[in-house]
């Protein structure tokens, strides 16, 4: 049924400014209830220094690449059903468990989602920083609490030399998280994987955790893979976007081509879900009905049950992004007709000004909750 | 023995890839429907529950399949009794008693005292915790040292006492006993349940259109704080079988002129001694099998009420 | 963390008064009541009972006011030899002896007499304190570290085949009734195998009896060989609490090792690359250690349960064994002795949880 789903291996040599390159990956799980294909058949790539924007609604595959590029996932329940991950053309997916934990916390670290929860409680802040420098820089525990104070100090943390000796729970949020970036950048990876990390956080600090994220990898020359719902964050940090639904990559280009000229049409939901002051008043706009049931995938395209120009061959064959350079996009209506982009119902002027607005008033722009709002 | 997977994040695999409101959901099935479809697929629970009932059934209809009278002696009376054999299943002890009948015979008394005293504590229980829970204070206050008292005193201490002292060696009384000394933990449970609850915002609506006391602690509080309630309740009858047989058997339990398998039991220790290990292994067996069928119900019941504390 | 030691003892006191009432009364609320029993007990004579009935405020037929005099007579709030609330130095009589309080009652360490033998009853509960001290003692230290080995791999090895056996062991021994599988494990190995001694502390044929001082005399000139003997003794009704307990805390440990395992704390020491060992030690079982600590002062309580069980099926010498024969006999003053000093055990025990757990987490302020 699906169509060119599989691309052929590329044995070409890995392009030098290409640090991270997934391809075709998948990551199923197999539950009681029979297999969730989380991430289904994903291909993109992180240049060196530069800033990766994954998008899309909860549970769209975006958290499960992550914890599979970081290969922390459990097999089972999990199973890695195929694919490639290239670190610096090297396939991690293939490493031994021992290698793979040099990697991890020292090449590549990663951000979660809830600072709340994601420092141990029993060990203080120094504790846990140290701990990973210890390991990996293979430093004496003094030398350790030093670049552990030097981390907390980078990351705008007042007293650090007070703040290591404090347990997370004397901590506020923000500062947990700053706590969890120091962590991840204490050993300087060449990767950082972000994780929705403003998420849960206050929105006046959300900006400031974004800023931080971003002058500390412009220092540190970090590339940085940001997994967010959240547009105008990603209008306001990323280099490239993959826009990601139902364990697919539906849409990937650079920022500007992806978010002026969106060629997909739940990328163009996503765009025209952002509240902005223009709007006021109006009823939002919003992409109808809900992700798709993953044990009941729709046959074809993915999106058709809830997209505004569905025809024929989306009913009945799967769309796939079109590998090499240059923007693509999974959906029929713009492989058939590549010079139509989508304008008809926004205008880049629309797009930007939304994007600054959200930008302006830090609203969380969050389709996911506008996508329920409307179900009500 | 659940095969329910949990991913890394903490949350269950639904929670990573948010298993939508899909079509299945849509039938709205309530709470209770949930359950049963999940206790439905547990398959040790069903073992238990079908073991339970078969050993309820003994309970009711045992005394018609194998008759038995503790004073009528079908075997020969001998030191020792006689083996296992196609006459006597389980053999007879040394009184010629048939311990097959025993057996199949001893069920009514224990699965009784196990049911009823479960009941009483369970209503002892539920209206203690949720009166504490719901009005807070010094009502709680003074119920909450009770229940803290009843906690330090090492509970078969205090059943010994009561079953000697109060004890007339008949059901009723084995009964009463359990029931009102076993009713702490679940008043805890209850309590607990509402302290956290009475805070709910369905609460707070509730009382905010005017539905009153009693009415917004039974109708709207304590359906949502049974599925512990249930569980507990499951266990404390496992707990009260056993307790029931160890009483009897040390003669401060139901009289000799019933039987019940802790009765049986009480019989057989000095057997053992001589090596006739049939007066003790079948009647024992017997309260095994009943307690791990019930445990067994109370897992699954745990698995259905309350999907969030697996294991 | 001293002022809050001090905070938690000082509402503990209120518990154990209310402990002490219920004692009581459960012992005047029987049928008889303790009146009743000193008759017939041909061990005890007219003197000691008059001597007695005057010491304890005891009356024949008491009515409110009467008992009321029983229990501050017991407790040691009330002088029964005149005086009412006042010892004989005039002061209050609940203080101290030496600050001139009275000698009566619990208060004072004087819990009265044995109706079946007529010997103090703190006298004898000391007596039998050691053999329970030895089989409780060890079999918790068996229990708790077998608990924590099982249940740890379990959880860490899920689904394995070792987490299935440990599950199926656990449901198994879990539903056992405790006694039943005493008399099993008396059967196999005592009676049929002939390895190991049936019941008792010591030999049978041993001419002293356990914890006396002639069998101290006796034990100190070879110590060695009655060590052995006591071991052999030790291991079928340690093996008892310890199947049954392990049973329950092994599933316990499991569930709190997942508990702790699926936090996003375990998985951010995941993501730092430390090592597996690492991550299930410092970052998971430090944590999982809270709720395991808590769990096993709070079963203190059961290993009194268990020690009546297992001393009444292997009829050794300790306080559970004590309990049960004054159960038997009737014998109220033995029985609010062992009541009150268990329970208050079992309080000390939930006070040391809460005071651990206050330790070992940093989050908890006190």
């Amino acid at each position: 049924m699906t169509v060119t789903l599989d691309r052929p291996a590329s044995d070409a040599p890995p392009r030098a400014d290409i640090l991270l390159d997934v391809q075709d990956l998948r990551t199923y799980f197999h539950v009681m209830d029979g297999t969730v294909k989380a991430v289904d058949g994903v291909s993109f790539s992180v240049r060196r220094g530069e800033t990766l924007g994954v998008v899309g609604e909860s549970g769209c595959g975006k958290s499960v690449t992550a914890l599979t590029i970081m290969r922390l996932l459990d097999i089972p329940p999990a199973e890695i059903a195929s694919g490639r991950i290239l670190l610096e053309g090297k396939d991690i997916l293939r490493l031994p468990e021992e290698q793979m934990r040099h990697l991890r916390g020292n090449e590549i670290a990663m951000i979660f989602q809830e600072p709340m929860s994601s420092l141990n409680p029993v060990f203080t802040v120094g504790n846990q920083i140290s701990e990973a420098v210890e390991l990996h820089l293979k430093v004496k525990h003094k030398e350790a609490v030093e670049r552990s104070i030097e981390a907390l100090r980078l990351v705008g943390i007042a007293y650090p030399e007070r703040r290591i000796k404090q347990y997370p729970h004397e901590l506020s949020g923000g500062q947990r998280q700053r706590v969890m970036i120091a962590m991840a950048l204490s050993c300087e990876p060449k990767l950082l994987i972000a994780d929705e990390p403003t998420t849960a956080l206050d929105v006046t600090i959300q900006a400031q955790i974004l800023e931080l994220i971003r002058s500390i990898q412009q220092k540190t020359g970090t590339a940085l893979m940001l997994i967010t719902h959240d547009l105008g964050v990603v209008a306001e940090m990323v280099n490239d976007v993959v826009v990601m639904y139902a364990g697919r990559v539906v849409e990937h280009g650079t920022v500007d081509e992806v978010l002026l000229q969106p060629k997909h049409p739940y990328t163009e939901g996503l765009l025209a879900s952002i509240p902005s002051k223009g709007m006021r008043g109006q009823r939002l706009n919003v992409i109808k009905g809900a992700v798709p049931n993953p044990f009941n995938m729709p046959k074809g395209c993915n999106f058709s049950p809830r997209c505004p120009y569905q025809f024929e061959p989306c009913l009945d064959l799967d769309p796939h992004v079109d590998e090499g350079g240059g923007p693509a996009a999974a959906c029929w209506l713009w492989k058939q007709a590549p010079g139509y982009s989508i304008p008809a119902r926004l205008h880049e002027a629309q797009v930007r000004a939304a994007l600054r607005a959200a930008e302006a008033s830090q609203v969380e722009v969050s389709p996911v909750l506008a996508v329920e709002a409307a179900e009500e | 023995m659940t095969t329910e997977h949990r991913a890394p994040g903490g949350g269950t695999i639904e929670d990573i890839v948010a298993v939508p409101d899909n079509e299945v959901a849509l039938e709205s099935l309530s709470q209770w429907q949930l359950a049963r479809r999940r206790f439905r697929k547990h398959r040790l629970a069903l073992i238990g529950l079908f073991i339970f009932g078969f050993m309820v059934f003994l309970a009711v209809f045992g005394p018609l399949i194998v008759p038995f009278n503790p004073m009528f002696l079908p075997g020969a009376i001998k030191a020792g009794g006689d083996q296992p054999s196609l006459a006597h299943l389980f053999g007879t002890d040394a009184n010629g008693r048939d311990v097959f009948a025993m057996t199949i015979n001893g069920a009514r008394i224990s699965v009784a005292v196990g049911l009823f005293s479960m009941i009483i504590a369970g209503v002892a229980g539920v209206t203690v915790g949720a009166v504490a829970g719901y009005f807070g204070g010094w009502v709680d206050n003074v119920l909450m040292r009770v229940v803290d008292v009843l906690f330090a005193i090492p509970f078969l201490f205090i059943i010994l006492v009561s079953s000697r002292f109060f004890g007339k060696g008949d059901v009723l009384s084995l009964v009463l006993i359990f029931g009102l000394l076993s009713w702490p933990l679940i008043a805890r449970l209850v309590r607990a349940s509402f302290l956290s609850l009475r805070e709910a915002d369905f609460v707070d609506a509730a009382r905010a259109v005017g539905v009153g006391d009693r009415r917004i602690a039974f109708r709207h509080i304590l359906p949502n704080a049974l599925g512990p309630v249930i569980v507990a309740m499951t266990l404390l009858m496992a707990s009260n079988i056993v307790l029931e047989s160890f009483v009897s058997f040390l003669n401060f339990g139901i009289s000799e002129t019933q039987i019940s398998w802790g009765n049986a039991l009480a019989n057989a220790q000095g057997a053992l001694s001589f090596g006739d290990w049939w007066w003790a292994f079948f009647p024992g067996m017997a309260i095994a099998l009943t307690v791990i069928a019930v445990n067994f119900v109370g897992d699954g019941l745990r698995d259905a009420l309350d999907p969030r504390s697996r294991e | 963390m001293g002022r809050y030691i001090l905070r938690r003892s000082v509402q503990a006191i209120p518990v154990i008064f209310l402990i002490a009432i219920v004692s009581f009364m459960l012992m005047q609320a029987a049928p008889g009541g303790p009146a009743a029993a000193f008759n017939q007990n041909p061990k005890i004579s007219q003197a000691q009972i008059d001597g007695w009935l005057q010491r304890w405020c005891l009356e024949r037929n008491p009515d409110v006011v009467g008992m009321l005099r029983e229990f501050g007579g017991w407790l040691g709030v009330y002088n029964c030899s005149g005086g009412g609330l006042a010892s004989s130095s005039g002061m209050p009589n609940f203080l101290p002896a030496f600050l001139g309080g009275g000698s009566n009652g619990v208060l004072h360490g004087d819990f009265g007499f044995s109706i079946f033998t007529g010997q103090p009853v703190l006298g004898m509960i000391l007596e039998r304190l050691p053999a329970t001290l030895v089989l409780t003692g060890t079999a918790l230290i068996i229990w708790i570290t077998l608990a924590i080995i099982l249940g740890v791999i379990a959880a860490v090895k899920r689904y394995s085949l070792f987490d299935q056996a440990v599950t199926l062991f656990s449901y198994i021994f879990y539903s056992l009734p405790t006694f039943w599988l005493g008399l099993i494990l008396i059967y196999l190995f005592a009676v049929d195998l002939h390895w190991l001694p049936a019941q008792g502390i010591i030999n049978t044929r041993s001419p002293f009896s356990f914890n006396t001082p002639a069998y101290w005399t006796d034990f100190w000139k070879n110590p060695g060989p009655a060590l052995v003997v006591i071991g052999q003794h030790l291991i079928l009704p340690v093996m008892t609490l310890v199947a049954v307990s392990v049973a329950g805390d092994s599933r316990f440990v499991r569930s709190s090792m997942l508990d702790t395992l699926s936090q996003d704390y375990v998985r951010t020491a995941k993501a730092k690359g430390l090592s597996q060992r690492t991550v299930i030690f410092r970052h998971a079982f430090r944590n999982a250690l809270l709720p395991i600590l808590t769990n096993i002062a709070l079963e203190i309580a059961f290993l009194f349960s268990g020690a009546i069980v297992t001393e009444t099926i292997f009829d050794w010498p300790g306080m559970g064994r004590l309990y049960f024969d004054g159960v038997t006999n009737r014998d109220y003053f033995l029985l609010m002795g062992i009541l009150l000093i268990g329970s208050i055990l079992v309080v000390i025990a939930n006070l040391a949880a809460d005071v651990i757990y206050a330790w070992a987490d940093p989050r908890i302020r006190y």
